[in-house]
């Protein structure tokens, strides 16, 4: 039977689906007798979701506005002085 | 759908087509998805985030310079990340600092939340409150979430950065930071533990 701290350390090997049949079972038992560690599975699979979440796609500013035409400015420099 | 899909090769083909040809629009998009996430990365690597950001700058420069030459063996994400890592690791270099990947010397934030035995000391929270919408201490959750990122040591904000935000591939995350997968399964885990703390410290 596993400890908590063992369930703990195999969390986000369990929810990334990276687990193999025998530990995957393992944690299922342990799973289903202990609320501790049913709560603590949430808590990293609710951190994972809100992980990729937050890297999504982010609102621009005005300083975004001007460093996108600042880099493309350097660009048709470039092409200038190349050409 | 993954990036390594049939459609979403096709969409990638496109989209570079679209900035070798200068399409403004194209580029804009880019920025936004990946600019905040490149200075994350960077800032992990140079510790200075007005360091990143000049970094970052000169990376997308460097980007569309050399757009034409990407050639599809990674991500184009994975490609890019290549980018900002090269420039930020230069800069290190010149500052004096070697980067290093491995996470040696980081541990995890657990070694006292279990007894002797390995049993929880304190049974862990519902977090009934803790979603995205949330607005805690004048931050949404999502905010919350990225500063406890700038706050993990290099190895695992990088890991954390590439592998759990812009879904990068393992075998990309691994060979762009020279460590093997089991070494990366290591720094993914300790790196969401330490943003689980930060978000536990908001429930």
């Amino acid at each position: 039977m596993l400890s908590c701290k063992e369930v703990a350390q195999r969390a986000s090997a369990m929810i990334d689906g990276e687990l193999g049949a025998w530990d995957t079972l393992q944690m299922r038992m342990h799973l289903a007798m202990c609320k501790g560690c049913e709560r603590f599975i949430g808590q990293v699979r609710v951190t994972r979701d809100l992980t990729k979440a937050a890297g999504e796609a982010e609102d621009l500013h005005d300083v975004d506005d001007l460093r996108i035409s600042a880099i493309l400015s350097q660009l048709h420099d470039g092409k200038q002085q190349g050409g | 759908m993954r990036g390594e899909t049939g459609q979403g090769m096709g969409d990638e083909a496109e989209l570079v087509r679209k900035l070798a040809a200068g399409d403004r629009a194209a580029f804009e998009a880019v920025y936004r998805k990946h600019n905040a996430a490149m200075v994350r990365f960077a800032t992990g690597i140079v510790k200075s985030r007005a360091t990143a950001e000049e970094v970052t700058q000169d990376a997308w420069v460097s980007v569309l310079k050399s757009i034409g030459g990407f050639e599809g063996r990674s991500s184009l994400a994975g490609w890019m990340f290549t980018i900002v890592l090269n420039k930020a690791r230069t800069r290190a270099g010149r500052d004096g600092r070697a980067v290093s990947f491995d996470g040696a010397g980081e541990d995890d934030n657990l070694a006292a939340a279990f007894d002797g035995r390995g049993r929880w000391k304190d049974m862990p929270e519902l977090w009934e409150e803790i979603t995205a919408e949330r607005i805690i201490a004048g931050r949404s959750v999502l905010q919350h979430v990225n500063a406890a990122i700038e706050t993990l040591p290099p190895a695992q904000r990088s890991v954390l950065v590439l592998r759990g935000q812009q879904g990068l591939d393992a075998a990309e995350v691994c060979a762009m930071l020279g460590i093997t997968e089991g070494n990366m399964r290591v720094l993914l885990h300790r790196a969401r533990l330490a943003v689980r703390g930060a978000l536990d410290a908001l429930a």
